[in-house]
């Protein structure tokens, strides 16, 4: 129908806006094809991840209770409080941080900058502004105190709950929130980002007992992440129950005469550790000053955590494991056993302590009397540190004994245990020093001499030992001759009351012969009979071996003016079941005091002892 | 050789009106598209139905859109459109000003002031705008049609389209401004512009991409980076392509049904009832759906096409040609977006996409296309 006046009309650029169209149509639909046919069924699920989320259902925290089921650390219920911004105005966005500041003692620019910044992710999505559980009562202020508190929502969560707090932080520690790199380690193992987790103490080496097993719950959500509906439920399981080998009541035996001495200011520090020699399980452990763990679970103040830093009795460490001290005359059992082991001294090797000194190429060596003439037994017994030295290294009083030598010590003293961590199942364990010539030599590029050998001999110079090596290698001797792996965990039991598997812990046989192991027993008994640790009316057959260690004004003074190292009692027992040298014991108990305000006292008592005998005779004795 | 005056209404004697000639396939597939566009509108707003207790708000208010837009169209097939290009000047005014008022006074949304509030209905002036654009240009073309080939009237067709290109893109709205180049170019192509002068135009655009690069504002490159690479901001810029694909693709070969989608009522899909409403229908519906929607728009582009070619002048070929192209240029952009192969602009799906002003101006524009149809020569015996 082309007629000569619509020459205007040009086909041929039809034809092609013609086929633009085709090639336009034809493109999207082959893209339509490939996605929805080729590819649908892959689209499909994605958008069924999309929708479908699977949530976790945290699980309560198992309980830590004590070898007869007494109750140390549980929950109780606490609160989450969160803030979404889509319900805040942003006019009240500072006045709402304020508050909650000081509602939560935490910095209110915090508070803000949290919100400001879900308010650009999700403004629909709550997101928590307590970092750690908050108390009923705190609760309750937010939730009867709404019109204040615009946007925020308060949701039940647990806290960790101490029952003795202070008593038990050095054992069971605390849980703390999960840091980055700790959860790009466990993110397999289930953990979120808002977990706790055990951050020391038990609450730490038992993890994987006391967390429980996270249930799920398969959610309906919109792209703002609301909840829509709940598709499928897992219920979550509470984590196990960790029984401890602790015995409470010896615990807070111990607890309180030792807290009686700080409060009498007979001394500043203290540490008591009771164990079952015959198998290696901890029945007390007392740490002094210690921390509320409480103070953790609930959240530390920035300020709280400072005071405990800078007080330099270290409250947080615990010092049975955590601290290194010279050992004193309770380290003569050692170098008796060296001498003895080694063939160089028997019960009857005498040495005659005819003076309270000696000179060794111009130095003066002191022993706190001049004892007279002392076999083995006595020599212990009085704590003799001539006697010692001459099993150590040979004296003047004996030329016909030849010292036993620091290379001998070293190793016997390795063999007790000494030098390296008992593998006790609590973390930050310290291994001591166990030192012998070639470690000096590595250590200090100076040769050993003899002096070393001497002090070596009766606990000082160099040896550091922790209050748990000492009690540990005590505990090998009471139990004839096995160097157990301490440890603090008893039995593990399911919500279902199930017991699970636990470590086995591991025991070394001491290459030392029975004989020599009832002599230094029997010598053990003769200190509390009738040497050093005088028990007066003892009912029980205690034994063991005092030891005092002294620094004095040389090492300098701390922050509140007094001897940066002050002077140490010691007193390590056993308990035999009849008044013998059998190796049947029970208890034994190592007790240290560590006083950094006084100098040192040689006639004043050794706390330790009475404290030992009122603390045994009480727990042992006929209960009440 | 004298060329025939161009016909003006002022002139002649009116072109006599043919009801006869109604373009009988035209109108039957709008009002089809039409629709098809309230089913969706019921399907991608079932969700929010449940949310605001007026259970059909959505569709009511579509379909009263659906019969101003049938108005209109009605309304203005029953003027000569020779009378637009008489008043084509005064439109073109009028146009500007309308593009102004938004600029003025308009309401923003999501960042963007592309409405103007009138007794509580919003109006997006650049709807109508691109049809009054369609008119000004298809008249100063048919008016050239002695000078095409000259460079100057090239230039005098981009100075008209210049101050409108450039407040849509003020608003901002930078798919509504290309739809306004691609009209021009539509336009100016069946109106027998040299090729390499089109071409040439095309080229000093690619070339001046790095200066328009520079000028786009920050969420627009971010599109524009998204679109090339979706996943390297998945939860931000790459969220809409994703989810679109998405939605798409978990349609499959026949959909999830109406209002069974997930994409859209859950949130996933944002816009789903207007910029995203392909993705809500090719997920509720399907490849088939999609397919039945491409076959719809071919027919009602093949229609506007053939009103083109049987115009009986320059002027009313050039509308049909105007309003081909801007469906088409919609239809592409909308769906190329919702299945990534267009950056994401807000461009509507024509009739599909729940919205008066794009509703009642693609309405007015075939309405203008009926008015064309209507007046050309009868055919042949």
């Amino acid at each position: 129908m082309r007629q000569p006046t619509r020459a205007f009309v040009s086909v041929r650029r039809f034809i092609a806006f013609g086929v633009a169209i085709v090639v336009i149509f034809s493109t999207l639909t082959a893209r339509l094809y490939d996605l929805e046919i080729v590819r649908g069924d892959y689209y499909h699920q994605l958008s069924e991840q999309n929708r479908i989320v699977r949530l976790p259902v945290p699980a309560e925290r198992g309980g830590i209770v004590d070898r007869n089921g007494y109750v140390l650390a549980r929950n109780i219920p606490g609160f989450a409080i969160s803030v979404i911004p889509v319900d805040l105005s942003r006019t009240r966005e500072d006045e709402l941080s304020q508050r909650l500041a000081s509602l939560l003692d935490l910095p209110s620019d915090a508070i803000g900058d949290v919100i400001r910044a879900q308010r650009i992710r999700n403004p629909y999505e709550p997101v928590r502004i307590s970092k750690t559980p908050v108390p009923r009562e705190i609760a309750l202020v937010v939730t009867e105190r709404a019109e204040l508190f615009p946007g925020v929502r308060v949701d039940p969560e647990s806290i960790r709950f101490y029952v003795d707090g202070t008593l038990y932080a050095p054992v069971i520690g605390y849980t703390g929130p999960i840091t980055e790199q700790e959860l790009a380690k466990l993110k397999d193992s289930g953990y979120l980002p808002d977990d706790d987790v055990g951050r020391t103490g038990i609450e730490d080496v038992y993890e994987q007992f006391l967390r429980g097993t996270y249930g799920w719950r398969e959610i309906e959500r919109d792209a703002a992440q609301r909840e829509i509906k709940t598709l499928a439920l897992q219920r979550a399981t509470v984590g196990n129950t960790v029984s401890l080998t602790i015995d409470d009541r010896l615990q807070k035996l111990l607890d309180a005469e030792l807290r009686k001495g700080v409060d009498e200011d007979k001394f500043t520090q203290a540490v008591g550790v009771a164990m079952n020699p015959q198998n290696g399980e901890i029945l007390a452990m007392v740490s002094i000053p210690g921390y509320d763990n409480n103070m953790f679970a609930r959240g530390i103040s920035t300020a709280e955590l400072a005071a405990l830093n800078a007080d330099d009795r270290h409250p947080l460490v615990n010092k049975a494991i955590g601290d290194r001290y010279p050992a004193g005359s309770t380290f003569k059992m050692v170098t008796g056993l060296s001498a003895l082991s080694a063939g160089t001294a028997t019960r009857d090797t005498v040495v005659n302590v005819s003076a309270s000194s000696f000179s060794v190429s111009g130095t003066t060596f002191y022993d706190w009397r001049a004892h007279g003439s002392l076999d083995f037994v006595h020599g212990f017994a009085h704590s003799s540190d001539i006697y010692f030295y001459t099993l150590a290294a040979g004296t003047p009083f004996a030329p016909n004994v030849h010292g036993v030598g620091p290379d001998a010590i070293a190793k016997y003293a390795r063999m007790l245990g000494f030098g390296a961590p008992t593998g006790i199942d609590l973390p930050g364990e310290d291994g001591g020093i166990m030192p012998d010539p070639q470690w000096k030599i590595a250590t200090f590029d100076e040769p050993w001499t003899i002096g070393n050998t001497y002090q070596e001999a009766i606990g000082q110079g160099f040896v550091a030992v922790t209050p748990l090596q000492l009690l540990n290698a005590y505990a090998s001797v009471a139990n004839g001759g096995t160097l157990w792996q301490p440890h603090l965990l008893k039995q593990v039991t399911d919500a279902a009351g199930k017991t699970l598997p636990i470590p086995q812990w591991t025991s070394q046989k001491l290459d030392m012969t029975q004989e020599n192991l009832r002599l230094i027993r029997e010598a053990a008994r003769r200190v509390v009979t009738i040497g050093h640790a005088y028990m007066p009316n003892l009912k029980i057959p205690i034994a063991g071996k005092t030891g005092t260690a002294e620094f004095g004004a040389s090492a300098g003074k701390d922050s509140a003016g007094r001897n940066k190292l002050g002077f140490h009692n010691w007193f390590v027992s056993f308990v035999p079941q009849a008044d013998n040298t059998d190796p049947t014991a029970q208890i034994a108990m190592a007790i240290f005091t560590y006083d950094s305000s006084k100098s040192l006292c040689e006639l004043c008592l050794n706390p330790a002892v009475g404290m030992t005998q009122r603390i045994l005779e009480q727990y042992l004795g006929p209960k009440k | 050789m004298t060329l025939p005056r161009p016909a003006t209404p002022l002139h002649d004697r009116p072109a006599p009106r043919r009801w006869t000639q109604i373009d009988p396939i035209l109108l039957i597939v709008t009002l089809l598209l039409i629709g098809y566009g309230l089913v969706m509108t019921y399907s991608t707003t079932a969700e929010t139905r449940t949310f605001t207790g007026d259970p059909m708000q959505f569709v009511i208010r579509g379909a009263i859109w659906a019969a101003v837009g049938m108005a209109a169209m009605a309304a203005i097939a029953l003027f000569d459109y020779a009378w637009l290009g008489a008043f084509a000047p005064l439109l073109y005014v009028f146009m500007l000003g309308l593009l102004s008022v938004v600029l003025a006074i308009g309401s923003s949304s999501l960042g963007a002031q592309r409405s103007v509030n009138i007794g509580g209905l919003s109006f997006q002036f650049s709807e109508v705008a691109k049809v009054l654009m369609i008119i000004v240009l298809a008249k100063f073309f048919a008016d050239r049609r002695a000078s095409i080939g000259s460079p100057l009237t090239m230039l005098l067709g981009l100075a008209l389209l210049a101050p409108a290109v450039l407040l849509v893109y003020r608003q901002p709205d930078l798919g509504t401004s290309l739809v306004f180049i691609a009209i021009f170019f539509g336009i100016a192509f069946l109106a027998g512009a040299r090729i390499w002068q089109l071409v040439a135009l095309v080229a000093i655009a690619a070339a001046s991409f790095p200066l328009v690069w520079a000028l786009l504002k920050d969420y627009q490159r971010a599109r524009l980076s998204a679109f090339l690479d979706p996943y390297s901001d998945p939860q931000g810029a790459g969220w809409n392509i994703i989810q679109s694909l998405i939605a798409v693709g978990s349609g499959g070969a026949t959909g999830k049904g109406l209002t069974a989608g997930t994409q859209s009522p859950l949130g996933y899909l944002p816009i789903a009832e207007s910029d995203f409403v392909f993705s809500g229908l090719a997920e509720d519906l399907g490849f088939a759906g999609a397919v039945i929607l491409f076959a719809l728009y071919i027919v009602l582009l093949v229609a506007a096409l053939r009103v083109a070619l049987r115009a009986k002048d320059p002027f009313g070929m050039l509308i049909g040609g105007g309003v081909a192209t801007m469906l088409v240029f919609q239809i592409l952009v909308n769906v190329g977006m919702a299945i990534s192969l267009m950056p994401v602009t807000g461009i509507p799906l024509p009739f599909i996409s729940h919205g008066g002003s794009s509703l009642v101006s693609v309405c007015f524009a075939l309405g203008v296309l009926q008015s064309v149809s209507m007046r050309r020569e009868p055919e042949g015996p």
